[in-house]
Formats: structure tokens, sequence, C-alpha cells
């Protein structure tokens, strides 16, 4: 039995599409990375998994649980992580993982040794009695990743849970990922950086415009684009005065220009450096910066929509 | 079971809100308080009153061979000096009017009363304008008035003797008996020590006096004492007012936990919307009843309040809740986010106050019928027409048509209110 399993998945909103047929899969214990820009369509598609939205066609199951046919079971196996934080700020940290596990139909002594050890696997126990209000941003993360977690759920969704904190806080939570990851429960994780979907995911799917356009493992999705190597290059003058001309030079794949930035997608940096040069040379344009980075998530994603993931 | 942890939570949160807390117990107790204590002592009938200072120049003299035993002069100077009086009259004599004009302009006495000498004389002569002149601080008008009405009450009192004596000597020489003058002193001083004592009772023992002054009777509400009849009109007003404007506030919640994202998580949960729902509206009749509990407690102990029999005070209260609730529910049922609500709660609840008559209701004389007809159509004037009976008294079976009335509107209210919220939260 899939712990995820999304099939076709489609979610309208009046005439914008926001999901079309998006499918993909996670094997119990696996961590699923949900990767894409911002309008992607990552957040939607987990609000039909969680039972926030009801999809506009297909189907997709928690645990075997059809969210469009048993709701109620599906929710059951699922733990979900909001993007922002959503804890009562009014109530102490303790308070609001009591709460939360209540609704997940926690009782009695199980209910307090179970926020107990939640509270010890994100790290506040000491600080259990403060109101979250009072909390800095990475302690909010992390009760809100615990107030998920309280009922052992099979299946845990995080949506971008690292969005907007420190450093430390932002480790804590990826090591908290694979910690229960370790433990057997299934985790997806929606992230547009990409570096924490590589070095969490078992398996990825990139999303874009509503659509899955890639899925597969982290090495897998690499060699989809070769030996292509990324090059990211700042100009003195603006790109279009040489844009058509480096399209044009063999060994290029791709090419986007944002903010003044340029990023490119070669068969050969040794090779097609020099020809870069050598064509912005000619068209009065000035490189004034040069970097080159081997294939990575971001380079698939440029391979295959001709934009940067950053867009 | 999952209900009441939601409300249970929305209680918690509203009880620790310092905002919540002020608008649901504070302010009501305050605006109450600030009443209490601007008209407390009016109405209360303990008056306090700073004592009135007069000085007495007493000239007058009794004319020889006069059938009196003393001037009336002494008998007003007397006046002031008496007993009965001390509590509110601080009199002083002076030698003559110079001394006693000195001491009203140095403000020392507020009030000076000026006796001419050969006044009893020429009283009894007739004369037409004898005077007794009274010199008064031009800054004060209560006490002037007071020593005015007593000086002519005790120069009636006077003219009274002098009309009894010619009464009773007419009445004696009608029936073939010669008067004895020389008793006239004694009659006087009989007449005299009368209308003294009879002033005396009237003023401080009305009960007493030889003249009872009797009023119909009147109703239950106005044989109560008139400051906790106000005050207890005023305090229902006052807790009806925030008992509705606590009901919007916390089916707010709902809004504010939209906002927090609280709310989408609990829909993330296996807890239905219906349980959602209604663990939020329970949570407003919960905090509209605490309210409505605490507010009555304090209004007993603070001001004394009596609300009525337990039957009708019971019927009022769930009537309260009721109402307050479903309007809450309704209002917010249209808001969108807390920005709108603040606005839709202060300016729509305090419109509805005002013309369900909750900030006139003590006015004397009441407001204009059309005024009053319209708090028929207002919840919050069917509450008050309900705590109005239970604060006069009425029994439980008297507030049944602004009991139902009453719940019938919050229930419709409700209803409304929960179809809307379902729809947009589906």
């Amino acid at each position: 039995m899939k712990a995820i399993e999304v099939t076709n998945l489609k979610k309208s909103f009046g005439a914008f599409q926001a999901v079309r047929d998006a499918s993909f899969m996670a094997d119990s214990g696996e961590v699923l990375g949900l990767l894409g820009p911002n309008g992607a369509g990552k957040s939607t598609t987990i609000s039909m998994l969680s039972g926030l939205l009801m999809p506009t066609g297909g189907d997709a199951s928690i645990m075997g649980h059809s969210v469009t046919k048993d709701p109620e079971a599906a929710k059951k196996s699922l733990g979900v992580v909001p993007q922002d934080v959503a804890l009562y700020p009014d109530l102490s940290a303790r308070e609001n993982l009591v709460f939360w596990g209540k609704m997940y139909g926690l009782r009695g002594a199980g209910l307090s040794s179970r926020v107990d050890e939640v509270l010890e696997i994100i790290g506040l126990t000491d600080r259990q009695k403060d109101h979250v209000g009072r909390f800095s941003g990475g302690m909010k993360r992390r009760v809100n990743i615990g107030a998920a977690l309280l009922h052992k759920p099979d299946v845990v969704i995080m949506d971008e849970p690292t969005v907007g904190i420190d450093p430390q806080s932002r480790r804590h939570i990826l090591d908290n990922v694979k910690e229960l990851n370790q433990q057997g429960m299934t985790v997806l994780y929606t992230t547009h950086y990409m570096e924490e979907a590589a070095e969490l995911s078992h398996h990825i799917a990139i999303m874009d415009k509503g659509r899955v356009i890639a899925y597969g493992t982290h090495d897998a999705l690499i060699k989809m684009i070769g030996e292509q190597t990324r090059i990211d290059l700042t100009l003195n003058a603006e790109a279009e005065k040489v844009l058509d001309a480096w399209r044009a030079i063999e060994g290029v794949a791709g090419i986007d220009a944002t903010d003044g930035k340029v990023t490119a997608l070669v068969d050969d940096s040794n090779r097609v450096l020099p020809r870069l040069f050598d064509a912005a040379s000619k068209a009065n344009v000035r490189i004034t910066s040069v970097g080159i980075q081997e294939p990575n998530l971001e380079t698939v994603f440029l391979h295959l929509t001709g934009r940067a993931l950053r867009d | 079971m999952k209900i009441i942890d939601i409300a249970f939570k929305d209680l918690t949160r509203s009880f620790r809100s310092a905002f919540a807390i002020g608008m649901m117990v504070v302010a009501p107790l305050m605006l109450t308080g600030l009443i209490y204590f601007a008209f407390g002592s009016m109405t209360s009938g303990d008056v306090s009153m700073t004592a009135i200072k007069v000085g007495v120049v007493n000239a007058d003299q009794l004319p020889p061979e006069s059938v009196l035993d003393a001037p009336i002069g002494d008998n007003i100077r007397s006046m002031f000096f008496d007993e009965s009086v001390e509590s509110w009259i601080t009199a002083s004599d002076y030698p003559d009017e110079t001394s006693a004009r000195t001491a009203v302009d140095r403000q020392e006495i507020g009030v000076a009363v000026m006796i001419p000498q050969n006044f009893t004389e020429r009283y009894l002569s007739g004369e037409q304008d004898v005077q007794v002149l009274i010199v008064s601080d031009p800054t004060l008008s209560i006490g002037p008035a007071v020593v005015e009405d007593m000086v002519t009450m005790m120069v009636d009192a006077v003219a009274g003797g002098g009309v009894a004596i010619q009464t009773v000597m007419e009445r004696l020489e009608a029936n073939g008996i010669q008067p004895d003058s020389s008793q006239f002193p004694s009659w006087i001083e009989r007449y005299g020590n009368w209308y003294r004592d009879f002033q005396r009772d009237l003023f401080h023992h009305p009960d007493k006096a030889a003249l009872v002054l009797v009023a119909p009777p009147a109703g239950d509400a106005q044989t109560t004492a008139p400051l906790a009849q106000m005050m207890g009109l005023t305090m229902a007003g006052q807790m009806i007012f925030f008992a509705f404007f606590t009901g919007g506030n916390s089916m707010m919640s709902i809004l504010r936990e939209e906002e927090e994202g609280t709310l989408a998580r609990l829909f993330t949960t296996p807890t239905s919307r219906t349980s959602i729902l209604t663990g939020k509206f329970m949570a407003v009749f919960l905090t509209v009843i605490l309210q409505g509990l605490v507010l009555m407690v304090a209004g007993r102990l603070a001001f004394g309040i009596q609300w009525g029999s337990p039957g009708s005070v019971v019927l009022a209260l769930i009537a309260q809740v009721v109402a307050a609730s479903g309007l809450g529910i309704l209002l917010i049922s249209f808001v969108k986010s807390t920005k709108q609500g603040g606005p839709v709660l202060g300016g729509g609840l305090t419109i509805l106050g005002m013309l369900g008559g909750l900030f006139t209701m003590n006015i004397p004389g009441g407001m204009p019928e059309a005024f009053n007809a319209i708090g028929n159509f207002i919840p919050q004037g069917w509450v008050l027409k309900g705590w109005r009976l239970a604060l006069d008294g009425a029994a439980a079976g008297e507030l049944l048509l602004p009991f139902m009335v009453t719940v019938a509107m919050g229930i419709v209210m409700f209803s409304i209110g929960v179809v809307m919220f379902r729809r947009r939260f589906a």
C-alpha cells in the first residue's frame, strides 16, 4: 500500500487551473519532496490532500483512504504542518499541544505523556509553560511541527516549514524531519529550496504551473539533464543585447535572464564559456561576474522549464 | 467531547484577553459606578449641605404695656438658634446693622437678618411698611432663600396668633363672656409654642406632625429607594449593552482563528466542521452567561441592586443570553475580517442599544412614544423590558411575553448566522 497516492488531481478556481492532472506517490517510510517555485500549485495540492479543498477532478489517498470518499479516515492518518504558524499565541506551548492532541482524539494520561514526548522532540520541554506568542519565530515553527506529530501519524505533510527562520532553527527542523522519517513516518515535504529537497527526499516531484513536470529520485532527475553545467553571469548592460547571440552558441542547452542575472545551461563549460565572453565582447556587453555550478535540481528545473527555480 | 474542548479553549482565550475582560466586566461596572457616584448622593436622601451662616441683629423691644411677654424680634432670632436647625444653620448675634453688613461683605456670614427697633410695636399696630431686612452674599442663592422663608413663616405665625386671639375674643363675646385681657399673653404663647412645634415636626418628623400629608400610594417600583431603582436599571442597561458586545466579540474568535490559520488547521484534523462550529457557538453562549452572572453578583455587592425574584431573573438572563449570542453570531456571519468586525460591532451595537433604550431608560418622564415603539423591533429593547419587569419585582409569569419574544428573535438570528457560517466553511 502506498502511503500517499495522487492520481490525476485537478483543482480549478473559476477559469484558473491551479493544479492540472497532478500524479505522484510515496511509499511508506520515505520522504517525498515536492519542489517548485511560488505559485506552482504545491500548496493547493497539499490543501486537497489535507482535506481543506475538495478536488475538481482526480483523487488522492492517504494510507489507502481516499481524501474525497473517506476524508475522516485519511485525516486520522495525517499530520499537517501549515506553511504559516497556526497556533494560539495566548496559550502556552503545552496548552497548544494538549488542545491539538485532543482534536486528534487523544485523552488523559496518554495525551499527557505524548505531549511530554513531543516537547522533547522539538526541544522545548523547558519552555512548555510559556505562551507561544512570546516565542521566537524558530521556536513557534517547532511547536507548529510538534502539533502535527501528537497522534503519531503515518504521514506528515510539511508545507515549507523553514520559510523565514534563522539557520539554527532551520537546521533543527531538518534534523527533526530526518528523525521522524527514521522512526517510520512518511513525510511529504514541500519547499522551493532545492538544497532542502535534495538533502531530505528519497523521491522528488517537481511542480510548475499546476503540473508535475518531473518525478523521481534525486539522482534520476539529475541524469535527465546529463552532464549539463549551470553558469550564472552578471552583466553591466541589459541581457537582451547579447541573449540571442548566446542562444546560438553550440553547447548552450538553455538560457534565462532575470533581474540582470543570466543563467545558462551548457554541455561543457570549458568549451562554451570563452564563446560566451566573445559574443558579449562583440555586443559591447561586459561580464562582471561568473559562477559555475555542477548539475543539481535547480539545473533540472531550468532544463525542464527554461526558467530558473527562483522565478 | 471535542465540542467542549473547543468551547473551553475559546473561553480560556477570552478570559486571558485584557480587552475582552475589560469589555465584558470592567467597562459596565465602571460606567455604572460613575453614574452611582455622580447621582448617588442626590437620590439616596442622605443630603449633606454646607451650614448656612446667619447673623442676626435684633434691635426690637417690647412696647410699653404690651400684652406680649417678649418682642416678636426675639422669636425670629430664637428660630435661628433653635437646636432643631443647628445642623444646617450656624447663627450669631451682631450688635448693629453696620457690623452685620461688614460680616456679609467679608463673607464671614452668608445672610444677615436685621430686625428693626420697635418692630413689634409697629407690626401689631398694623403698619404696612414694617420690614425685617435681609442682606445676603450675592454669590449665594439657597441660603438666603431659606432664611427668607423662615422669617416669613415666623411673621405669618405671629399674624396667625393675632387672628386666633381675635377669633377667640369674638366667640367669647358672642357667648356673653367678657374676655380677660390678662390671659392674652398666655394664649399667644400657647399658640406660638404649638406653631413652633408643628413646624419643627413637619420638617423633622413629618409622620408625627399635627398635620400629616398623605399622597396616593405609588406602584411597587416607586416605593423602592430611588437610588436602588435607578442603579438597577442603569446596571441592567450596561449589562445588556455589553452582553451583546460580548456575544459578537466572542463569535469574532472564528475570524481571528481564520486569520491566525488555526481554523484551517482545525479543518485538517479528524473533527467535523459541525463540531467545530458548535464548539464556537457554545463558547459564545457560555461567555455571555458567565458575564451576566458576574455582573449580577458584582451589581448586588457594589450597588445593592435587587435583581428580582429567582424565576424572573432566570428568564431575563436566558433571554439576554439567547438574544446576545444570536445577534453576535448573525452580525459576525456577514463580516469578512476582524478589521471589519470592530466597527460593525462597535457601531452596530451602539445604534441598536440606543434604539433599544439602553441609554435612556432613566430619563425622567421617559422618551417619546415613537421612540419607545422602535424598541419593539430591537432585541435589546425586549431584553430591557424583561429586566425592567424583574427589577420591579414582577413574577416570572409576567416576564413570559418579553422572554418569548426575545428568545424567538435570538433563535431566528442564530439560525440565519449558522446557515451563513455553514455556507462559508462548507
